[in-house]
């Protein structure tokens, strides 16, 4: 039925299954990426409550894999480094809104890697739909310039084309349905995960204050 | 996330997909599997004994109804001679058993060319039944050209004692609609040694006119199906259904095969 349809039909398909093989290659990564995310923020809050000075979280997470967590502790360190070397020992209260900005900076790389290709799953899910009926209104123009050349409205010789032109329709909403739950599912998760690097930030400045 | 697992996903999601449009497209299978309803349609075996009717592929050729005329639905038990019940009056199959030859009997009231080609018919299908017990009507019907009028194969109630009261005048214009489309149809070249089959059934208007075609049987190939259709609307209008038939419209079945058409 699929390989019988016509060149603007096939076109629409393969379009359509490049779309569906993307998104669900997206879907897949940034699950994997929230859920690990996730389970580092609830490593890092361990870390945190157990901790008592910044020096001490320092070394837990001194063998630590590169994470999002980590590289916003470690931007902390770097900065607070590098205001130490010319006034060593506590950290200075001057200096507490030059760290607080550094960590904010961290925060919005933090969260453009999490947005990363979001936004083409919600191209996705409101184009492919769009895309099928554009294939399945060609295929029944189609259909109809057929029936007049053949002269027959018998449902037997209309039929067939119109269900070949309805199949990209079907196509259209079968890769916009995934993007779409998928998109709404992981905005809830990325606006979750970034409240809590918010907190974490909260904590760092309070470990840093003490 | 990093470049490797970028690539794992694109492969987990490809094995996906190719999942999902493999269970898919298993099942759809387009064509073949569509169910033929013939239930409407009123078969009827020409030529022979009776007995071959049910045997499959030698099956009914042509189907025919006529819609004022409720028919018996079973063929007559094997009868040697050519009978056919008056018409317009469905008779249990014993009466039929017992039924004299019908052309002489339906013949007086009818004109004379309707005699002629009773008498011709019967004549034909006597010299075809020595040669075989048995005619596949698509096998006749191929070399059928060269025999005038393809000697009524193909056309109901002609023989075999069926059960449809079929009378001559219905015989006669049966076989100008046949005739008609036969010499219409070019077959389409690719088509000549295939095994397609195509099956129309068309309703006729008293006036000749084609109201409704349908495909009951695609033969799978488009060309084929094509050449079908175009036919059939090349040969409208058919001659008027003669008003002896007494019937507004008809019902015609056809079967076109690349051999000849039934």
């Amino acid at each position: 039925m699929v390989l019988s349809a016509g060149p603007m039909a096939k076109a629409v398909m393969v379009i359509l299954l490049f779309f569906s093989i993307v998104a669900w290659t997206i879907i897949l990564m940034k699950y994997r990426q929230y859920s690990r995310t996730e389970a580092e923020g609830d490593r890092f809050f361990r870390a945190v409550k157990d901790a008592d000075s910044f020096k001490k979280l320092i070394s837990v997470y001194r063998d630590s894999q590169d994470n999002a967590f980590y590289r916003l502790v470690l931007a902390a360190y770097k900065e607070v480094t590098s205001r130490q070397k010319d006034n060593p020992g506590r950290i200075h209260k001057d200096d507490m809104p030059g760290i607080e900005n550094m960590l904010r900076v961290a925060i919005s790389d933090e969260s453009a890697k999490l947005e990363r290709r979001l936004s083409f799953l919600a191209t996705v899910a409101n184009t492919a739909p769009f895309i099928g009926l554009f294939g399945t209104v060609w295929g029944i123009m189609d259909s109809f310039r057929e029936i007049g050349v053949r002269g027959t409205t018998s449902l037997a010789v209309v039929a067939p084309g119109i269900s070949e032109a309805l199949i990209a329709t079907a196509l259209g909403l079968a890769t916009a349905i995934p993007a779409v739950l998928a998109y709404n599912y992981f905005l809830g998760r990325l606006k979750r995960i970034l409240s809590r690097m918010e907190n974490a930030t909260i904590y760092l400045i309070n470990i840093l204050d003490k | 996330m990093s470049e490797e697992t970028w690539y794992k996903m694109l492969a987990v999601s490809l094995a996906l997909h190719i999942v999902v449009l493999g269970a898919f497209s298993i099942p759809v299978k387009w064509g073949s599997s569509r169910k033929i309803d013939l239930s409407s349609a009123y078969s009827v075996n020409l030529v022979g004994s009776a007995g071959n009717l049910g045997g499959g592929s030698g099956g009914p050729k042509v189907a025919v109804q006529s819609k004022p005329e409720p028919k018996p639905d079973k063929p007559a038990p094997a009868i040697k001679e050519k009978k056919t019940p008056p018409p317009k009056k469905p008779q249990p199959m014993q009466k039929e058993d017992d039924a004299v030859s019908i052309s002489k009997k339906k013949a007086p009231p009818k004109n004379k060319a309707t005699r002629e080609e009773v008498d011709r018919l019967e004549e034909r299908i006597k010299n075809i039944r020595k040669k075989t017990d048995y005619i596949d009507v698509a096998k006749a019907g191929s070399g059928g050209s060269g025999r005038g009028t393809g000697a009524g194969m193909g056309l109901p109630g002609s023989g075999g004692g069926s059960g449809a009261p079929l009378d001559p005048a219905m015989q006669k214009y049966l076989l100008d609609i046949y005739e008609k489309i036969k010499n219409a149809w070019n077959v389409p070249g690719m088509a000549q040694k295939k095994d397609l089959e195509t099956i129309i059934t068309i309703k006729l208007r008293k006036d000749g006119r084609i109201v409704d075609m349908n495909v009951e049987k695609r033969s799978g190939n488009r060309v084929y199906d094509e050449s079908v259709l175009r036919v059939l609307r090349a040969v409208e209008p058919l001659p008027p259904i003669p008003s002896s038939l007494n019937t507004d419209s008809l019902e015609i079945g056809f079967r076109f095969l690349p051999g000849g058409l039934s």
